[in-house]
């Protein structure tokens, strides 16, 4: 039993099927087991040491997806790589993950690693080795509170837990077209591609650039006659607000999944105006536990503009209000196995089994679980995690910072982190912030950099966070 | 136009994109190579619906519009008329 196995099915029964799509490319079911079947066996045939991640580095397409299914049919774990993210943050993954081997294009420059090149892989049917539910499938890296980032490590059980509870929810079939938007790294691209291939449906990749065009994607979404997609609120927020929606209903689209961050109760409310037959679902939960509790959308809630509930648990998970701070507790099949870190597996359950989440929930007068924020400091900035640590730890690698503190700051259009720097005569923000840019990716760059001549301390001297909030703020 | 290229480079330039030096970024070089997304292009239309007082159509929001500063200072400009 394995993940792979609903997708197998699909592949006996309909293997002339429509299964990938991308740009004027189209692969059936056959084909893509072919190609996966390639990459496989290219990999069986390196001998690499056991127990560590395959790379990909792929963008979001038919490559990628088949170079996922064929490390998983080797008997491996995926590791995507975020390729829009600096090279020596995709490196410093490489090392600390103990990849063994890379799937990408042309090889990188300096590489040590064995390199699959995708384009030169033969088809060759697919055999997927044994596995056991426990053994990890995918390994995503989010932003670490310890100042690096870190791998969320993701068993077969676990994706499988989440991906046949997402089918069942919105009903997926053969008949259905999935527009996958997400990248590899994001966990919502494990709708996209494991819940999608395991219901025998099509996946249609959304071309490059469509995310900065909303009107562009509704015609896309149109013409494709997409019946069902899975997004960040930040884009849904664009989407809805600029995509020419009034003039453009999307009868086919059946469906429609947001997670990540809260969606604003009146853009929301914009969305579903437009959408008036598409069933839509807020899901929540940290990498950590994937999908834990969801809401369907009551739409005749929408029209006060309280924060919309996360709703009630999911995948089979169970969840405890701990009461010391009213933190979210998780237990369940959809839970990661653990962090990984140096190439090795840390369990992350406290010692009474659960996961720690960090977030703080109540519940509602009608049950439902709401969300009020975080106990640490972490922030969600469109559907990424940013830990504000790791940005600290960035900017005070830098000779020519003295101190600094990172906070959130939110306006209308949501949360961005902004820094507090002290730093040695003589140097220009501009400076910090080109060499930041060298190692953290576009969404963990403070939106404001401010120099002060020292950071506002507490009394036990940690530095005051809701002083340097007001003062970048301002 | 140079009031209002000069205020998109500065929101841009401050809060969008990271470059070294702000002054010497010139007006024909690649926003989104420079690290423009959907998001600071969301907020960048925020900003110019609300400092100039346009309403910018759905239709025409495509990244040619926003490629660079010429660009995106002719299609504001185009608005205020």
């Amino acid at each position: 039993m394995q993940l792979l196995e609903d997708f197998l099915a699909n592949l006996s029964s309909h293997p002339r099927s429509c299964c990938l799509v991308e740009g004027g490319l189209r692969l059936s079911y056959r084909e893509v087991a072919e190609k996966a079947g390639g990459v496989a066996r290219q990999l069986l045939t390196l001998t690499l040491p056991e127990g560590y991640p395959v790379a990909v580095a792929l963008p979001r397409g038919i490559d990628a997806t088949c170079a996922v299914l064929g490390i998983l049919a080797s008997g491996r774990c995926y590791l995507p790589l975020d390729l829009k993210a600096p090279r020596l943050r995709q490196r410093w993954i490489l090392e600390d993950s103990r990849a063994v081997a890379v799937i990408g294009h042309a090889p990188w420059n300096d590489l040590t690693l064995p390199w699959i090149t995708i384009d030169t892989i033969s088809p060759t049917p697919l055999e997927p080795l044994p596995l056991e539910m426990e053994n990890l499938a995918a390994i995503l890296y989010t932003s670490g509170s310890t100042g690096t980032p870190k791998g969320v490590a993701l068993s077969h059980r676990a994706i499988h837990a989440f991906s046949d509870w997402a089918k069942e929810l919105v009903s997926l079939g053969p008949e259905d077209r999935i527009a996958a938007i997400a990248p590899l790294h994001f966990d919502l691209s494990t709708f996209d591609l494991f819940s999608s291939l395991s219901s025998g449906a099509s996946i249609h990749f959304l071309p490059e650039g469509l995310t900065i065009a909303p009107s562009h994607l509704t015609a896309w979404l149109s013409d494709t006659a997409i019946t069902g997609f899975y997004s960040v609120p930040s884009l849904l927020s664009f989407w809805s607000w600029k995509g020419n929606l009034s003039a453009s209903p999307l009868p086919d689209l059946r469906f429609l999944l947001f997670a990540g961050e809260t969606f604003p109760t009146a853009r929301l409310r914009q969305l579903a105006g437009y959408l008036p037959h598409t069933r839509l679902y807020n899901l929540y939960g940290p990498t950590e536990t994937n999908v834990c509790c969801h809401w369907p959308v009551e739409r005749e809630t929408l029209d006060s503009d309280h924060p919309i509930p996360i709703g009630y648990p999911a995948c089979g998970d169970r969840l405890y209000i701990a009461p010391r701070h009213n933190e979210l507790w998780v237990q369940g099949p959809t839970l990661a196995s653990g962090y990984w870190q140096q190439g090795q597996l840390h369990p992350f359950l406290n010692e009474e089994g659960w996961y720690q989440t960090g977030d703080r929930v109540g519940r509602n007068d009608q049950g439902e679980y709401v969300y009020r924020g975080r106990l640490d400091r972490m922030l969600k900035v469109s559907g990424h995690r940013v830990e504000p640590a790791e940005i600290e730890a960035a900017l005070l690698s830098l000779p020519q910072v003295i101190e600094c503190a990172v906070v959130g700051i939110e306006d209308w259009e949501g949360i961005r982190p902004a820094a507090a720097v002290v730093m040695q005569q003589d140097e220009a923000i501009p400076t910090i912030r080109a060499l930041l840019k060298r190692t953290l990716p576009t969404y963990m760059l403070p939106s404001t950099i401010r120099r002060l001549d020292s950071l506002p301390r507490l009394s036990n001297g940690k530095p005051d966070l809701v002083s340097i909030q007001a003062i970048l703020t301002r | 136009m140079t009031d209002i290229r000069a205020k998109l480079r500065g929101f841009v330039l401050e809060e969008l994109v990271y470059c070294e030096d702000p002054d010497t970024f010139s007006d024909d070089e690649d926003l989104l190579e420079a690290g423009l997304d959907s998001l600071g292009i969301m907020r960048l239309i925020m900003f110019a619906e609300r400092e100039f007082g346009i309403t910018l159509p759905d239709t025409e929001i495509e990244p040619d519009m926003v490629r660079n500063f010429n660009a995106l200072t002719g299609w504001i400009e185009s608005h205020r008329q």
